[in-house]
């Protein structure tokens, strides 16, 4: 008897294994929403000449608008603009991050005027020049540092990611940090962060929250961060992470940084069944390639050609 | 009275969305679509879909195919499925827009050939004007990475069976060896011996709408009239 003559009525079943999750609402980014389901990629591109991964490949501006066209063409749907590495080094003072980020800000918005575009600092002047130029969110990696960053971000109708930076101050290194439960430490802090924003006038549906992977934790914190998960997304609020190429996967596999892709596809792929939403990467293909597998395992989206078995 | 037939074939993935995002041999797809909508713009009282399956038997008309079976993130009819030959023939119909009188008629995958023609005739008798959609495929053995692997033999049935076809020669569709069809995994072997019991008497037109094996299984698409 072939399959199409057992006749029996199914319906779909829920997924094993995946958590209960609180309904999770559009994200507005730019002129786009963005529906629950809809996992996204937020490319990084490092205004810098010293970040951890591959410092200064993109220091020269033609390099980095080159590496703009590579990530929107491999499928980024952000891009995240920074010029100040998160680690401790030489001083960028204000001007200088200006300097680095605004003329990119707005040569990228020239050449992509739909594309998100996202600014990582914690300096309000930076953010209010970096939404002048058409960023679209800023992403506030350092904790709410300088609360006038949310309203910078609300007076220009921008969005604003909420972290937990384990309330260190902007680069700085996390020294001997102990908790008695990170992901409750993890959500006060971020649920606080929203409130505030909320308060300072930034859109309900602009607003995201992230654990901060290696901010302000060692290597047990953030793997632990990332088993809990859930209960981030929990929240309702859509939830980004930031794992890519990191030190707590480096420390978990003993690898260096150039060898933590398989690491970070990993983390990736566990942080989208558990339900966060956008992805921080530097390796923009692989990662588009695992949210969309993972996404069709969770039934979000079909597969994109199937003919196995049913030709 | 057979006033005209269309020979379809009948994988899983002609149903609509059950390859993903992407729709996969489209040509095969607007083939059988317009293999159909000349059945129902025939003006026929009756539209009988033959297809292969475990046993001989008629189905209820409104029965359906309950893609779900295939792909479980698909919603489920809640009914019981029809076999996929029928299934997929009744998909047409709906498709092209038909509410018309139907019977869905399958025919036992080992039935011998002298049955089938018995179908056949029985068929032809009959008072209404009536149309026939054939369901079925041939080989699913023509290439290294089909379905059933690369027998040598495959590809001269599949000719064969469109030669017949296309001269209008369904006798030749009568001398199928029902052994060799089965050991070529070919599906549409007892339809097709319905069809030509169902035709044998007429001179016919024929005209093919596709013919190819694009995933190593041979596809058949063509209409049947008498001349």
């Amino acid at each position: 008897m072939s399959p199409g003559e057992t006749g029996s009525g199914r319906s779909r079943p829920e997924p094993a294994g995946l958590p209960r999750q609180a309904p999770q609402r559009v994200l507005r980014l730019g002129k786009h929403a963005f529906e629950p389901g809809r996992l996204l990629v937020m490319a990084i591109v490092n205004r810098t000449p010293d970040s951890f991964y591959r410092p200064g490949v993109t220091w020269d501006p033609a390099a980095a608008l080159e590496r703009v066209h590579q990530v929107v063409a491999e499928g980024a749907d952000i891009v995240d603009i920074g010029g100040v590495p998160a680690r401790p080094g030489d001083d960028v003072d204000v001007a200088e991050e200006i300097r680095r980020t605004i003329p990119f800000v707005t040569a990228v918005r020239a050449a992509y005027p739909d594309v998100v575009i996202s600014v990582d600092t914690w300096r309000y002047e930076v953010g209010r020049q970096a939404c002048a130029a058409g960023a679209d969110l800023l992403n506030d990696t350092w904790g709410g540092w300088d609360p006038r960053l949310a309203e910078v971000a609300a007076e220009f109708g921008a969005g604003v990611v909420c972290s937990h930076a384990g309330r260190l101050p902007p680069r700085t290194r996390p020294f001997r940090v102990a908790y008695r439960d990170v992901v409750d430490d993890v959500l006060n802090v971020t649920l606080s962060l929203a409130s505030r924003a909320l308060e300072a006038g930034v859109e309900h549906d602009r607003i995201l929250i992230d654990p901060a992977h290696d901010f302000g934790k060692n290597t047990w914190h953030s793997l632990e961060v990332t088993r809990r998960l859930a209960d981030l997304a929990a929240t309702g609020w859509p939830v980004l992470v930031s794992v890519s190429n990191k030190d707590f996967v480096g420390e978990t596999l003993d690898a260096p940084v150039e060898d933590r892709l398989a690491g970070t596809l990993a983390a990736t792929a566990v942080c989208a069944w558990l339900g966060a939403r956008v992805f921080r990467a530097h390796q923009v293909r692989e990662n588009r390639d695992v949210l969309s597998m993972v996404s069709a395992i969770r039934g979000d989206i079909p597969p994109a050609r199937v003919v196995r078995g049913l030709a | 009275m057979i006033t005209s037939a269309a020979l379809c074939p009948s994988p899983p993935l002609l149903y609509p969305g059950i390859t993903g995002r992407q729709a996969v041999v489209p040509e095969l797809r607007a083939a059988c679509a317009e293999a159909a909508g000349r059945l129902v713009r025939d003006e026929t009282e009756e539209i009988v879909v033959v297809g292969p399956a475990g046993t001989t038997g008629t189905w209820a008309p409104a029965s359906r195919l309950d893609p779900s079976l295939f792909a479980s993130a698909m919603a489920s009819t809640g009914t019981p499925s029809l076999p996929l030959s029928l299934g997929l023939g009744a998909m047409l119909l709906d498709e092209a827009g038909y509410r018309g009188r139907r019977r869905l008629q399958a025919i036992g995958q080992d039935e011998p050939a002298s049955t089938c023609a018995r179908l056949g005739a029985e068929l032809e008798m009959s008072a209404a004007r009536t149309a026939l959609l054939v369901m079925g495929d041939g080989s699913a053995r023509r290439t290294l990475k089909a379905p059933g692997y690369l027998d040598p033999r495959a590809a001269a049935f599949d000719s064969a069976v469109e030669s017949a076809v296309r001269a209008g020669d369904l006798d030749a569709l009568q001398r199928l060896d029902p052994i060799l069809a089965r050991e070529l995994m070919v599906t549409g072997r007892p339809a097709w011996q319905v069809l030509s019991g169902a035709m044998r008497s007429s001179r016919l037109r024929t005209e093919i709408l596709y013919c190819d094996a694009p995933f190593g299984v041979a596809y058949l698409v063509a209409q049947v009239q008498p001349a």
